[in-house]
Parts: C-alpha cells; sequence; structure tokens
C-alpha cells in the first residue's frame, strides 16, 4: 500500500489539523523539534554497533609486544580475570598491518577498504574503558550509561533534548542483523523511566519495516480511510463535547502522524530506487555484505530525511559464538567473517555521506560492547575485556586520522587519557548541540543525566 | 518582551536548586553538619546565616567575602574553592535578598516529617471546597450522568466495563457491588504490582523464568479482594517469614522482597550483585512505602531531605541477612519427607553415574588425544610437554584445554566393544529406572527468608564458574531454614539495623526475633515501624496512592516522593485526616475507597468547563472538575476483550502467553514465552499476562507499560502515533472487533439496534443522535466490524471520565 503523503486527512479535516497542530506548537507533542543549548555539529547520528566486542589488537590497536613475547603469561598487571574458564598466554594477532593515508593510521588486514578509504577521516579512541565484562551489562552501559536495565538510552536523550524534526519519521530509529537482535534486547533502546515516546522504534530491513504500520490485508486501503474518516469526526465531536481538555487534541494528530508514517516509513528504507552505484557501494550485490550492506544505507536514507539516531547493530543472537564478535574460539575465523560482512559497507556509507554533503552534519560512532584480551584462550581465543576498547568517530567536522588515548604495551588497559562511556556520552551530546550537564529530566525527585555526575567531553573530538 | 521576561525568570536563583546543593555539598561538614556549628555559624539555619549575610549586598556580607576569597581565611577551609557559578549563585542569592528556608535538621519537624494532623468536624468535600475558594476558582462542575457514573466505577474499581443490568443500580450498590467483584482485586493487585516491580522473569541476559513468581501475584489480587489490612499486608509482605507461625500466604507474601532484576550468572562468585538487590530493595522500600528517595544517601547524604548515608546503612543492616528462598507450601513434616526421599534417590543416582564414569574412563582416555587436534602447535608442544619441564605460558595453555576439553559419553559409547556397552545401557536404565521415582514437586513459593547467601542451594544462574566459588565450611547458624537452632547474622554489615532518624519518634525495637529462632527479627521489626502509628509516612502514602488512582492525580502528585524535590500537597489536611481516618479503619481499604467515593468530588462532571478555573488552575488540582484519565495498558486490552465478549474471567494459576508476532519474538534471547493459541485460553484479564523483563508485550508497551525492574508509582501517559497504529492495524484488535460485531450480528440484524449495542458494548452508553447519524452513513458502506473498531479506537473508549 503506497499512500499519497497529503491525504484525505489534511483534505478533509484541515481546520482540524490546524487545531492539532497548534497542539504541539505549544509543547503537547514530546516530539515538537527543540533548541539545543549551542549550535549543534551533528544534526544526526549513526551508531555502528559490533556486537560481542571487537578485539583491539586484531583491529585499530596494533601491538608488536605481543608478538615479542608470545605464550608468557600477562604478568605485572595485577588479577586477571577473565569471563571464560582460566586466563592463558599472551597471543600475537594473527593479522597483518598496513597503514593507510596520510596520516599514517594503523589498520588490521579486517578493514581494508575502511582503511584506505577513510584512514584519514576517523578520529581513533584506543582507550575507552567500560564497568562490565558481561555483554548484557555492558551493552547497556554503552546504550544508557548505566550497566543496569531500565535507563533512558543515548537516542531517547537525543530525542528528548532537541525533538524531531520530520514529524512522519520516529526520531530514534533501531535496526538490528538479521541473525537476531543484540545482547539485552530492548533495553538497549529503551526511554527507561521517561515517557515510552522517547524510545527507539525498531524499523526492519524486509516487510512492513514498523510493527503493525499497516491493517493486514483483510483490510483494504479504501476501508481503512472510511474508517479513519468516521473515527476523525466522532473524536472531533467528543472534543466538541469535552471542552478543555489538550489531551485529545493531541490524540487526533497522533493518528495523523500515524497514517502519514504509513507512507512515510517504508520510503524511507525502500532501497530498491537507490542506483546500481550507490548500491554497489554498500556491497549490495555481494552476498555476504548484502544484510550490512542495507542496514547502511537504510540508515543514510534516514538521516537524509531528517531522524536524528540511527542505530544499527551487526551480529545477532541466533548463534552467539558465530554469529556476533563474540570471538572466544578462534580469533582468526571469527573476525575475518564478521569484518568482511562490514568492512564494504561502513566504507560505502562514509563515502556516501561524504558525497552527498551529509558527513560534515552526521556523527558516525563505530563500538562494541567492550575490547578482548590480549591473552589467548586455548591459543586461539580471546575473552571479554572492558579495560580497553578501540573506537572511532568520524563525520561531524571531526579531525581525522587522529588517534587518541593509548593502551598498555599488551592492549589490556587503557594507558594514557582513559576515556570512559560517561566522556563518550558527553561527547556525543555535544556534538549534538546538547549539554549533558544540562540535558537533565527530573526522576525520583532527581535531575537525572545521561552522564549521572561524570562526564568530561574528549576534547580532541570536540576542539 | 516576553523573551526578555523568559531570560529573568531562567537566571532567577533559586535557594532549593542553587544555593542549599552548594551549603550541604561544601559547607556543612563544618557550619550546621554532625561536626556541629563552627565559628558559631550554622548554615542549615536561615537565623545564624543571616549574621553572616548583608540582604541585598553581598560584598559587605562576610559569607559572599570569604568564598570569594576576598577576606581571609578563604573557606571553604582546606576543600576545594566552590565554582565560579557557584560563587555567583551565592553572590545572587544575597543580592536578590537571601531568602532561605529552614533545613530539615533545625527546629520543628516540617511536613511530611510530622505525624499526621487530626481536623475536626470534616470532610473531604469541606477540604476541597475551602481550598476552591481560597483559590477563587467559583465555578465547579455539577455531579456527572448517572450512566457516566456507573461506567467511572466500573473502570475504576474493576478495570471493565459496566454491564447493561448495573445501570438501574443506585450510586451507592454499585459502589458494593464493584467493590466485591473478584475483578476489582484484579485491578488494585495491578496497581500495587507496579510497587511492587513484580515480574515473571529475571531480565539481564538470561531472563530466566520464575516458575513460581505467580503465586506473589495473585496473592496481591487475592489481599485487595479479601481486604486484608493494609498493615497486615506490608506485615507479611515485608517479614512473613518471620511471623511466629507463617501461613501459606504470609511466606508467598516476601516475594515482594525478591521481585528485584536479577543478574543470574554466577551470583554466588559475585556476592556485590547482591549490594544492587539490596539497593533495589531500599528503593521499592522507600519510594514505594515510606514515599521517600532513601536509596539517594547510598553514596552520600541526601542533598534534599533529611536521609543521612548511615539511615541508608542501618535500614540495609535490616535486611541484610535475607537470601533466596523456596519456601514450601505444605506442612514442615511433609516437605521435610519429601526432602528426604529426594536426597535418598540423589545418592542413588550417584552410585550409578559413578559406575558409568568407570566404565567409560577407559574409551574417553582413548580419544581424547583426536578431540586436542584442533589446537595450534604451540597448544599441542604445551600439551605434549610432561608438566614439570611446561613454561609458565604452557601451563596456562595446557590448563585451559585439558580443563576445558572432554569426551562425551555417547562418543565413547561408539566406540566399546559390546559387552560393556550393554553395561553400559544396563547402568543407563537403572538410572532412568530410578529417576521415576521421584516424588511429584511440591508446591513452592519464591520468597526470601535470614540467611548465608553463600549456604543456600544453588539455583539457576547461583552456579559458582569451574574451579571457583566461595563456598567455604558452613558457619554456624548461618542457615538454618530447615533445621534448628538461633539464626545468626552473616558478616558484612556491622552496622546496626534501625530507621531513618528523621521518621523514629521514641525507641521502636529494631529486631523482634520471632519463637522459632530461625530468623533475625530484623524485617519484622521493620515492618512494625512502618505500620506503627509513630510512622508518619505509610499511611499518608498508601491513601494518597488510593486517592491517584481515582482522581488520575496524588494529594501529593509525586506519588513516590514526599521530600523535598517531590510535589507539595494541595490538601496536606486532607491528605493527613484521610490517613488518620484509615488507620482507626484498621487499615481497611475497601473502607477507604468507600470514605473517597461517597464525596461530591468524586462523582463530578469531568466535561464542564470554565475559562476562568482554567486560567487559575489549568492542572485541576483543586478538583474544580473531574480529571478525565486514559486507561492503562492492560485495561485498554481487557475492555477490548470485554467489549467484544471474549474476556475469559478465570483467575489466577500460572501466567498467558498471548501470540507474539514472530519478528518481535526474534527479539527474545533467552528465558521463555510459551506457545499458546489466540483463544480462550489468552483471553484472559491482563494481569495475568507473562511480565517478561527482557521482552515488554508490545500491545502493553504502545500503552506506557512502564519499564519492569523498578518500582513504579505514576505510570508515563503519553499520546504517540504508535498508539494509533496499533488500534488501527493490530491483529488482535482487528479480530476483536470482529468478534465484537459478530456479537452484536447475534443478539440483532436491524440496524439502529446494532448501532445501540456497539455503543453499549465499548463505551456503555446509547449512541447522541448525530453520533448515531454518522454512524449510519458509515454503514451505507462500511461494515459493523468497522463500526465496533472505529468505537475501539476513540478517545472515550480509552479514557475513564
Amino acid at each position: 500500500m503506497r499512500i499519497n503523503r497529503r491525504d484525505f486527512l489534511f483534505q478533509a479535516g484541515g481546520g482540524l489539523s490546524g487545531l492539532a497542530f497548534a497542539s504541539m506548537l505549544h509543547g503537547q507533542s514530546p516530539y515538537a523539534a527543540k533548541q539545543g543549548h549551542h549550535p549543534a555539529r551533528a544534526k544526526a547520528v549513526i551508531s555502528l554497533f559490533m556486537c560481542g566486542g571487537v578485539s583491539q589488537m586484531d583491529s585499530f590497536d596494533r601491538k608488536p609486544m605481543l608478538d615479542k613475547y608470545a605464550g608468557h603469561p600477562l604478568t605485572g598487571k595485577g588479577d586477571v580475570v577473565v569471563r571464560q574458564g582460566h586466563p592463558g598466554p599472551l597471543m600475537p594477532s594473527p593479522f597483518t598491518w598496513k597503514r593507510y593515508g596520510q596520516s599514517g593510521l594503523e589498520v588490521s588486514e579486517l578493514f581494508p577498504t575502511i582503511g584506505a578509504a577513510h584512514a584519514d577521516k576517523l578520529a581513533l579512541i584506543r582507550s575507552v574503558v567500560g564497568k562490565s565484562n558481561d555483554h548484557v551489562q555492558a551493552h547497556y552501559e554503552l546504550a544508557t550509561g548505566v550497566i543496569r536495565m531500565g535507563y533512558p538510552s543515548v537516542g531517547s536523550w537525543i530525542t528528548y533534548g532537541l525533538g524531531t524534526e520530520n514529524q512522519s519519521l520516529p526520531s530514534f530509529v533501531v535496526i538490528f542483523d538479521a541473525r537476531g537482535g543484540p545482547f539485552g534486547g530492548p533495553a538497549n533502546w529503551s526511554a527507561g523511566f521517561m515517557p515510552a515516546a522517547y524510545q527507539g522504534t525498531v524499523l526492519r530491513s524486509a516487510g512492513d519495516p514498523i510493527m503493525d504500520l499497516h491493517p493486514p490485508a483483510s483490510i483494504s486501503q479504501e476501508d481503512q480511510r472510511t474508517r479513519l474518516k468516521l473515527l476523525e469526526k466522532l473524536n472531533q465531536l467528543d472534543i466538541e463535547r469535552n471542552p478543555g481538555n489538550s489531551e485529545l487534541a493531541a490524540r487526533i494528530s497522533a493518528y495523523e502522524l500515524a497514517y502519514r508514517m504509513q507512507g512515510a516509513a517504508p520510503e524511507a528504507v525502500d532501497t530498491q530506487k537507490e542506483s546500481a552505484a550507490t548500491k554497489h557501494l554498500y556491497g549490495l550485490d555481494d552476498a555476504i555484505t548484502e544484510p550490512f550492506g542495507r542496514q547502511c544505507l537504510m540508515a543514510r536514507r534516514l538521516v537524509e530525511r531528517g531522524v536524528r539516531y540511527v542505530q544499527l547493530y551487526h551480529g545477532g543472537l541466533g548463534n552467539q559464538n558465530t554469529d556476533t564478535w563474540d570471538a572466544h574460539d578462534d580469533i582468526r575465523s571469527n573476525h575475518t567473517k564478521h569484518a568482511a560482512e562490514v568492512d564494504r559497507p561502513i566504507a560505502g556509507l562514509l563515502s556516501d555521506l561524504a558525497g552527498r554533503g551529509l558527513l560534515d552534519s552526521t556523527l558516525v560512532v563505530w563500538q562494541g560492547e567492550f575490547g578482548r584480551m590480549p591473552i589467548s584462550q586455548r591459543g586461539m581465543g580471546r575473552d571479554h575485556n572492558p579495560g580497553a576498547m578501540s573506537i572511532w568517530m568520524a563525520g561531524a567536522k571531526i579531525g581525522g586520522g587522529q588517534i587518541i588515548g593509548s593502551t598498555d604495551e599488551f592492549g589490556y588497559k587503557a594507558a594514557e587519557q582513559p576515556v570512559s562511556v560517561h566522556d563518550l556520552h558527553a561527547t556525543i551530546l555535544h556534538l549534538t548541540g546538547l549539554d549533558h550537564k544540562r540535558l537533565t529530566y527530573r526522576f525520583q525527585g532527581r535531575d537525572m543525566r545521561l552522564t549521572d555526575v561524570e562526564g568530561e567531553l574528549v576534547p580532541q573530538i570536540v576542539a | 518582551m516576553v523573551l526578555g521576561l523568559a531570560l529573568i525568570l531562567f537566571i532567577a536563583v533559586d535557594f532549593e536548586r542553587d544555593v542549599r546543593p552548594v551549603f550541604e555539598q561544601s559547607c556543612v561538614k563544618c557550619h550546621g553538619g554532625a561536626a556541629g556549628a563552627m565559628a558559631g555559624l550554622d548554615l542549615r539555619n536561615p537565623a545564624s546565616t543571616r549574621k553572616v549575610i548583608q540582604a541585598g549586598n553581598p560584598e559587605a556580607s562576610r559569607l559572599f567575602r570569604v568564598i570569594a576569597g576576598f577576606d581571609k581565611p578563604a573557606m571553604p577551609l582546606g576543600g576545594a574553592a566552590l565554582t565560579k557559578p557557584q560563587i555567583e549563585a551565592i553572590r545572587e542569592w544575597i543580592a536578590s535578598g537571601a531568602e532561605q528556608t529552614a533545613s530539615q535538621t533545625t527546629g520543628a519537624k516540617p511536613w511530611p516529617y510530622r505525624l499526621p494532623q487530626d481536623t475536626a468536624n470534616a470532610s473531604i468535600d469541606k477540604f476541597i471546597d475551602r481550598k476552591l475558594a481560597e483559590n477563587q476558582l467559583a465555578a465547579k462542575a455539577p455531579r456527572a450522568d448517572h450512566q457516566m457514573l456507573i461506567r467511572r466505577l466500573a473502570l475504576d474499581l474493576t478495570g471493565l466495563p459496566p454491564e447493561a443490568a448495573d445501570f438501574p443500580l443506585t450510586y451507592a450498590q454499585a459502589v458494593d457491588k464493584y467493590l466485591a467483584s473478584p475483578a476489582y482485586g484484579e485491578r488494585w493487585g495491578r496497581h500495587w504490582l507496579d510497587v511492587a516491580r513484580y515480574a515473571d522473569s529475571n531480565g539481564f541476559e538470561h531472563d530466566f523464568n520464575r516458575p513460581n513468581a505467580w503465586r506473589y501475584r495473585d496473592y496481591a489480587i487475592r489481599a485487595f479482594n479479601e481486604n486484608k489490612p493494609f498493615d497486615q499486608f506490608l506485615r507479611e509482605q515485608i517479614s512473613g517469614d518471620e511471623f511466629d507461625e507463617p501461613s501459606n500466604d504470609a511466606l508467598i507474601a516476601t516475594g515482594f522482597l525478591r521481585n528485584y532484576a536479577k543478574v543470574g550468572f554466577r551470583e554466588k562468585d559475585n556476592p556485590e550483585f547482591r549490594l544492587e538487590y539490596l539497593d533495589d530493595m531500599i528503593a521499592t522500600l522507600g519510594r514505594g512505602v515510606m514515599g521517600l528517595t532513601v536509596q539517594c544517601a547510598r553514596c552520600h547524604n541526601h542533598k534534599f531531605d533529611s536521609i543521612a548515608k548511615s539511615d541508608y546503612d542501618r535500614m540495609k543492616a535490616s535486611l541484610w541477612g535475607y537470601v533466596e528462598v523456596d519456601h514450601p507450601l505444605v506442612p514442615r513434616e511433609e516437605a521435610a519427607r519429601w526432602e528426604q526421599t529426594n536426597q535418598a534417590i540423589q545418592a542413588r543416582l550417584q552410585a550409578v553415574r559413578q559406575q558409568l564414569a568407570t566404565l567409560e574412563k577407559p574409551y574417553k582416555d582413548q580419544l581424547l588425544p583426536a578431540k586436542l587436534k584442533r589446537f595450534p602447535q604451540a597448544a599441542q608442544d604445551a600439551i605434549a610437554m610432561p608438566e614439570a619441564q611446561r613454561t609458565p605460558g604452557q601451563v596456562l595453555l595446557a590448563n585451559q584445554i585439558l580443563r576445558t576439553t572432554s569426551v562425551s559419553s555417547a562418543e565413547a559409547a561408539r566406540i566399546m566393544p559390546a559387552d560393556a556397552k550393554s553395561q553400559r545401557q544396563d547402568l543407563l536404565d537403572r538410572a532412568a529406572a530410578i529417576e521415576t521415582q521421584r516424588p511429584a514437586p511440591i508446591p513452592v513459593a519464591a520468597g526470601i527468608t535470614d540467611g548465608d547467601f553463600r549456604f543456600t542451594p544453588d539455583g539457576p544462574g547461583d552456579e559458582p564458574a569451574p574451579g571457583k566459588g566461595i563456598q567455604r565450611a558452613a558457619i554456624e547458624g548461618a542457615f538454618l531454614f530447615q533445621g534448628a537452632g538461633k539464626y545468626r547474622v552473616p558478616p558484612g554489615s556491622e552496622i546496626d539495623p534501625g530507621f531513618p532518624a528523621m521518621l523514629v519518634s521514641g525507641t521502636p525495637p529494631v529486631a523482634l526475633p520471632p519463637v522459632h529462632g530461625r530468623t533475625s527479627g530484623r524485617r519484622r521489626a521493620l515492618a512494625e515501624w512502618l505500620v506503627s502509628k509513630q510512622n508518619p509516612m505509610t499511611a499518608r502514602v498508601f491513601v494518597n496512592r488510593v486517592w491517584h488512582h481515582h482522581f488520575g492525580r496524588g494529594i501529593v502528585a509525586s506519588l513516590d516522593n514526599f521530600g523535598r524535590m517531590g510535589e507539595p500537597p494541595s490538601h496536606p489536611e486532607l491528605l493527613d485526616w484521610l490517613a488518620l481516618r484509615f488507620q482507626e479503619s484498621g487499615w481497611d481499604v475497601k473502607a477507604l475507597h468507600r470514605l473517597i467515593l461517597s464525596s461530591n468530588a468524586y462523582q463530578r462532571s469531568s466535561s464542564f468547563d470554565h475559562a476562568d478555573n482554567q486560567g487559575k488552575d489549568a492542572a485541576n488540582a483543586y478538583l474544580w472538575r473531574f480529571r478525565a484519565q486514559r486507561l492503562e495498558a492492560e485495561a485498554v486490552r481487557d475492555q477490548i476483550l470485554a467489549a467484544s465478549g471474549s474476556l475469559n474471567l478465570a483467575m489466577g494459576g500460572p501466567a498467558i502467553f498471548p501470540p507474539l508476532p514472530a519478528e518481535v519474538k526474534a527479539q527474545m534471547l533467552h528465558g521463555i514465552w510459551e506457545k499458546q493459541e489466540d483463544g480462550p485460553q489468552t483471553w484472559r484479564r491482563s494481569v495475568y499476562v507473562y511480565r517478561k523483563r527482557g521482552l515488554p508485550f508490545p500491545l502493553f508497551e504502545a500503552f506506557d507499560l512502564p519499564d519492569q525492574n523498578i518500582t513504579c508509582n505514576r505510570r508515563n501517559t503519553t499520546t504517540v502515533p504508535t498508539q494509533a497504529l496499533t488500534l488501527m492495524n493490530n491483529e488482535f484488535v482487528l479480530k476483536q472487533a470482529g468478534r465484537l460485531a459478530n456479537r452484536i450480528k447475534e443478539l440483532t440484524l436491524d440496524r439502529a439496534r446494532q448501532i445501540d449495542l456497539a455503543y453499549q458494548f465499548t463505551l456503555a452508553r446509547p449512541p447522541r443522535e448525530d453520533e448515531r447519524a454518522l454512524a449510519q452513513e458509515y454503514l451505507q458502506s462500511g461494515s459493523l466490524d468497522g463500526l465496533a473498531h472505529v468505537l475501539f479506537n476513540t478517545s472515550e473508549f480509552l479514557y475513564l471520565r
């Protein structure tokens, strides 16, 4: 079903639409666009989340000392806490490395396309430190700043702070891997203690993108139209009989938005009409890169249409060991497989955003929930490590080709300039025009913040 | 001009917001806190503060001069200097007159810490009318019409629409009928389950099913239906296991404290998880029962309320010994017999398994080397190296591989000769035969009691990692769930139990050990103190909660926070008066409903409007009309089922699992969602739908289901497009609309009568003429299904008015 956006609701009930719109202007719509605290550098954020945890020593943080001390125990660093089984000896990276671009940023063979095309666009933070070595809790920390369930996610805070520009699409969109959702499920995009209006909306890459977006086949478009027409008239009579209740006008407006969404949402995620060149750029012509390529292309289309926060997950829990980056068993085969799925799509996304002039106003963040251990699991795998993780940001006029922070000689713990998740969140909010200390929501008698009472901007990023 | 005004309002300094926190954080440690008032200055006392201030003239004020560094000694002495914005805020505050409200540590206790004060010759309406007059709200809504009132009562008290037979009842008869209906407990029990953060699963990664959680849900429903005195309801939930002779209900009730979300992974290796669970209990008791954010004092003294970190620690000590336990719901002797039989079977099984292991060992040993071949050369070398000669790195590697590589029993069987194979089968058969002798499980309640968590039986997720675990020899008296003796609180909390000092009058006991001696009696003392006449909060907080559900807004609008940062009460004397009547009645909840429902204020029309009133009190805080309230998620679904005639009123028991769309189920990682048909089995009331922490039920989520992990007092009410999409397009909704249409068609084929019935079943009233005309016009091309569907979507259907 394709619907003309200027549908009957606006023609039939012109005066009414005006009324509903007025009520939104007066702040009753939770989505009304709002001013930030300072001029924004990023109108939108695309978060690329690699579920399971990417190994920093095998991707963006080369550690020659691992070759030198291969097979030795990791000593002198205090108690080595592993998630599974027993600690093993230090294990070198099985991958080769190459320097790219003017900056000479060193990237492993896992990400050749990103390295070759975009090394000079990446601001690489090697010293991100998390609080948990549990997948779910670490996911929650990256999503909400807290390792427990029940707190609003970054996308919710941004929607709360800025509202949305496109009233026909949700402002905070989540697209996950066809193999399944991320660790921890919907709590990753929940609005926590805020009104549910601010939670993320899951868009599917096939079929109806939003749940219940369209009626089942048994109800024709015409049938739905006449029902909605009757509903509007009845609700209008109801407003007249119940004066002085603004919620009733807001409800009519919610139906209008819903109706518009029926047309706008499928259009926004429909990648069919993209050119062959664009599809190629994202790897849609290759079975390996097609799924994540499609997610990345949807993200670009959504950002173009004014969506504020797009959360992409790569790696799903169909089978945790093979379908995510959780390389306990064999770092080489696991990371080779997953990097091949995302390298071209991510590079394509950055190129496409840049080519369309969107990269300067879009923040792209690449992250996982934690890094991995420099010591081996049974000579082949690596366990979880929240002590150090490499993440990168690009776009939003961030200085590219720079390296921020460092890890110790083995990549085990952050050394220089440790960056907490609160610091990351403060920085992301800052780029979208929000001051993390002033963006508060009153709950339990307290002005809650995404960054609690912490959070320092990463100076090299906001410079 | 408007902009300028907004700017001024924005920068105006507020003592509570801008100044008091600075005092609390940086000054009162020496000037007004526990250390006393050094230099005679107590910044919590306005009279004292005035000695160092010249209102209107910061530069001449000693306070400003020392914090700005103009005078010595610069303050705070020995601490970090105040920040520029802090100094600026204090300067502004002095410049604008230095208004200060007293901190609560000085002088008489402020509301709400004072005990409720009575008012003579009072009634609800007298209090309401007085406030209306005080606020010059001259116009009051008339009484709503009878039809409207019956629907209001039905939805409010039972969460279901009225039946045709209810309309001839008088208002008072309808109140009696609905309060006596079992549906009343299902609705008001559900309200309490929000406070209790009830769910049927653990949450977090594993999201384990809680197979017995529903007993607590049913207990809450039963308690309201039986009109259990609220003080007893609280005693049971906090300390049912500490009663001298606990009833089954008292044991089930202890599930209240166990309703926290739980990690469920290596709990015994990670005792710090317990501190989070204790914090959650304190938050739930604090916000849910005491109306105070006690949990804010976990790390520091409360910034705004007089709750010290030591108050938090004492409350934690009251709960410290808690352990999770499944209470058998059969007589003790029967439970003991069951346990014995079970252990005997376990022992026999163990013996057979031992024989099996001995039989299989040589075959497993034979197969192991081949299994090790997949590991890299370095690992092979490490394993091949004689143990004594391995390098430290090889020790680790060999250890990792050898401890985590095994040959399964089935693999071993494959290479066994025939006789060994038949021996093995024999042993397996014997084990299976023994297994069949296991006695049927006895019913248990998921609750708590006192103990030492290290010595309790392992539940799902409790098992320590292989080779880890902190379980040591049991300490005498640490866990007496089964045995006799006298319980001793485990080490870890050396602080004495107790209650927040600001709320305590006299010296209430902090432990009331039961005669059986198996618990400390600390929770029992906590419960007794909470429901004692000397406690200023408990009755007020509950009465306010009931008021909120009737009127859509509490007398204190922030139900869980009566403190300084909560909303001030709109009618403080009324709240006190109600709390006292409630206590006098023996905490009789249904009597409280009757008292409130009999007021004129409750019976006012919600469709009345008045421009002058709107200007003065747009939020209707003073109740010049009745507040229309959007129904909660559960009530929306229940109403749809009731209207269509599909509602299955069966009560209680294990949860139901209405079918989930495949794409929603795909988001589910762990735990359960049983496959059940969309039919009478699942067309039961929403309170019985499985509450899965990791996966909120979509229909509920669209209508503002609160977060299921923490205590919730006041649900959000949003109006968003997803609600419209759900009601427009969701298959369940459409199917029920079809069923409603069929229900109507079975009763009549007359068009006009069909419209009447559609309105009757959905909105509990006949259509008005203009509505009837619209419906008739629609039905010329549309279907009765369509009309039913549209009525489900109307605002009126979704609102209690």
